[in-house]
């Protein structure tokens, strides 16, 4: 509309890379933000969701497997047994909180940069909960059962869940997590639908997009509400992604094992999560800028910016590497000292342990240098390599404790047996399906949030651009 | 224009329907219209407008207070059910820990207030606005399309025994332009 065109929005002296890049007004963000669900799915695209589906049947089968033979098929005969359900369930859930961060927390720390990636982070969230919540579920092995021992009904059991157990928090944490995740999602997704049904041409898409949009009509009355809902959503999610992955970590922190025994364990797990979590939205949004034609709204500025956090928490994780190795030896507990300076340095799964070293600490430091987090190619494979990295720091935290516990008879050397393997690379095709779908189907960056923000610089703009002092 | 449909009772509302070219003339043209005497004026933006409920004089919001009342809902009841599951209904002695033990109680405390104030943000927001409505009248509007795109709306319902063209005229010199006057239509 007649909202000024400038060609350079960018009010900051010190950050002269632009959040939008180009000439843009409302209607052509619109159709090039919304144009990645008009077109046709294209040869790429397809490709990956065949591979994705290939995956998620390989989930079908080693979930029927489990079920059919029961939960002795992942090796449950021994605690370490556990180990590949209690990591594929930290490291996926862990993997949401970059969603939250990204759309809770930076949104009450007014960043601006949040709103181009915000609902792409935020549809992962909804999908790695979906992908954590199948582990706890399948390893009851019977999952109809599950809602028995877990939800406190009254049931002719007479008895009721034990709430002083971190598992039964667990329950709570995580369910509660993906409800507020989706209601946030849904209703920042709410104005979108609107816009994506006033601007489809098939009139069966019209139907389908104008009943998800439940009659928005974009009222002055409607948004005074919605936006004080969605700000109160923003101040809720807050605490609750640090209280989810800090009571995933009581789950290990309040037991008695050596290197699980620790109160470092919330803010490290909180860390490390946000830490992954901006890793893997790195892996995906890298090539889907590219491919999905967002390089005008996703730019290197908000690629650097990801690097950034990328740093700073995998300093802190770092950090708590280094202070769980010094309280192992300051407590002068043996236990603990043997668990950090033997198993894991130098016993059977040291080589895991290394490779989390290395990616963790080390590959963070190169987002140091400008360079580095202007280029994607090397910010892509960090991005990997950081994804691998926290995998391992899971397998290292679950499996080198559970694997030399106090009782001998209970240690084992541990391996994967395929139907674990096939469960991990089966989630994987199941967030892959259902991240391809979503890339499909739903506008991948918030479009009204965006021409909220372009209106927002253009009009922050206008007077420097009149000359006058702002 | 006709006033009713025989037969089916049914009276349509009518709307009067203003284009602006601005934000900060929709604004204007708001509170214009609005000192005119005219009571349901509604504005339609692809995004939220800052100042709009200035211009539309709405005072207190009511969210802030129904998401309060959701947390201490939530607050309550997850206290009060741990409380009644472990202490009065079946205590259970686990590692002689005391029935009821305030710090374990918590985390499931903390996680029941935020969902229960969530649902009722969001469940807020549809009541409060009357949504799901998939009919409106302003959708009869061939131009409305662009209400969700990059085009900023009007709108005032005419009240019965009220002449649309009145209201129009006094919407066009409040600075709307594009004026269109839309009926509700029978369903």
């Amino acid at each position: 509309m007649a909202a000024p065109n400038l060609a350079n929005l960018s009010n900051d002296p010190l950050e002269p890379r632009v959040l939008i890049e180009g000439k843009q007004t409302d209607a052509t963000l619109n159709d090039s933000l919304l144009q990645h669900v008009w077109r046709g799915a294209g040869k790429g695209w397809w490709a990956c969701f065949s591979v994705a589906l290939a995956l998620l049947g390989l989930l079908v089968v080693a979930v029927t497997w489990t079920l059919y033979k029961g939960i002795g098929s992942w090796g449950n005969n021994i605690p370490v047994g556990w180990a590949f359900g209690i990591i594929n369930f930290v490291w996926w859930i862990g993997i949401g909180h970059a969603g939250t961060l990204i759309s809770a927390i930076l949104l009450l720390l007014q960043q601006k940069w949040r709103t181009s990636i915000n609902r792409f982070a935020e549809a992962m969230t909804l999908f790695a909960v979906i992908c954590a919540l199948l582990f706890p579920l399948i390893h009851t092995g019977r999952p109809w059962f599950a809602a028995y021992w877990l939800l406190p009904y009254p049931s002719t059991n007479g008895i009721w869940p034990q709430f002083k157990s971190p598992l039964v928090w667990d329950v709570f944490a995580v369910s509660t997590y993906f409800t507020v995740s989706l209601l946030f999602w849904f209703l920042g997704l709410i104005p979108d639908l609107a816009s994506l049904r006033d601007s489809s041409k098939s009139p069966i898409k019209r139907r389908i997009y104008g009943l998800l949009a439940m009659g928005w009509r974009g009222s002055g009355r409607h948004w005074a509400e919605y936006k004080w809902a969605y700000l109160l959503l923003a101040g809720l999610s807050t605490p609750l992604v640090l209280s989810v992955h800090t009571i995933v970590s009581f789950d290990f922190a309040v037991s008695v094992l050596p290197g699980w025994h620790t109160t470092i364990f919330p803010p490290y797990f909180v860390a490390g999560a946000v830490f992954s979590g901006f890793a893997m939205v790195a892996t995906w949004m890298i090539p889907a800028r590219h491919f999905l034609g967002l390089k005008h709204v996703i730019t290197i500025r908000h690629i650097e910016n990801m690097c950034k956090v990328m740093l700073a928490t995998g300093m802190m994780v770092t950090y708590g590497y280094i202070m769980e190795h010094f309280i192992a030896w300051y407590s002068g507990n043996p236990y603990e000292f043997s668990q950090f300076f033997r198993v894991r340095q130098r016993g059977p799964m040291a080589p895991v342990y290394w490779l989390m070293i290395f990616c963790n600490v080390l590959v963070p430091q190169l987002f140091w240098f400008k360079r580095v987090r202007t280029n994607l190619a090397i910010v892509w494979i960090a991005s990997i390599f950081v994804n691998v990295g926290m995998w391992c720091e899971r397998f290292t935290i679950v499996v080198t404790s559970l694997h030399r516990d106090f009782i001998p008879s209970s240690w084992k050397m541990y391996a994967p047996t395929w139907v674990d393997i096939s469960l991990f690379a089966g989630t994987i095709g199941l967030f892959s399906t259902l991240f391809l779908l979503f890339l499909k189907f739903v506008p991948a960056v918030a479009v009204t949030e965006v021409k909220e923000l372009r209106h927002e610089m253009a009009h922050d703009a206008e007077p420097r651009a009149a000359g006058g002092a702002h | 224009m006709s006033g009713g449909h025989e037969g089916s009772g049914f009276v349509p509302r009518h709307f009067v329907l203003a284009e602006y070219p601005t934000t900060d003339a929709l604004l204007q043209g708001t509170k214009e219209v609005r000192a005119r005497g005219h009571k349901s004026v509604d504005t339609h933006t692809p995004y939220p407008v800052h100042g709009m409920e200035e211009a539309l004089g709405i005072k207190r919001f009511k969210i802030p207070f129904i998401v309060l009342m959701g947390a201490i809902a939530g607050a309550v009841i997850a206290y009060s059910m741990i409380y009644f599951c472990n202490v009065i209904d079946w205590p259970l002695n686990v590692g002689n820990r005391p029935p009821h033990s305030p710090p374990a109680n918590i985390p499931i405390t903390f996680e029941l207030t935020v969902l229960l104030a969530s649902g009722s943000a969001f469940m807020g927001v549809f009541a409060l606005s009357k949504l799901p409505m998939p009919y409106h009248p302003v959708f009869e509007s061939e131009n409305f399309l662009r209400a969700s795109v990059d085009a900023f709306f009007l709108s005032v319902e005419v009240p019965a025994g009220v002449n649309a063209d009145k209201v129009a005229e006094d919407v066009r010199a409040a600075g709307g332009q594009s004026i269109e006057i839309v009926e509700e239509s029978e369903r």
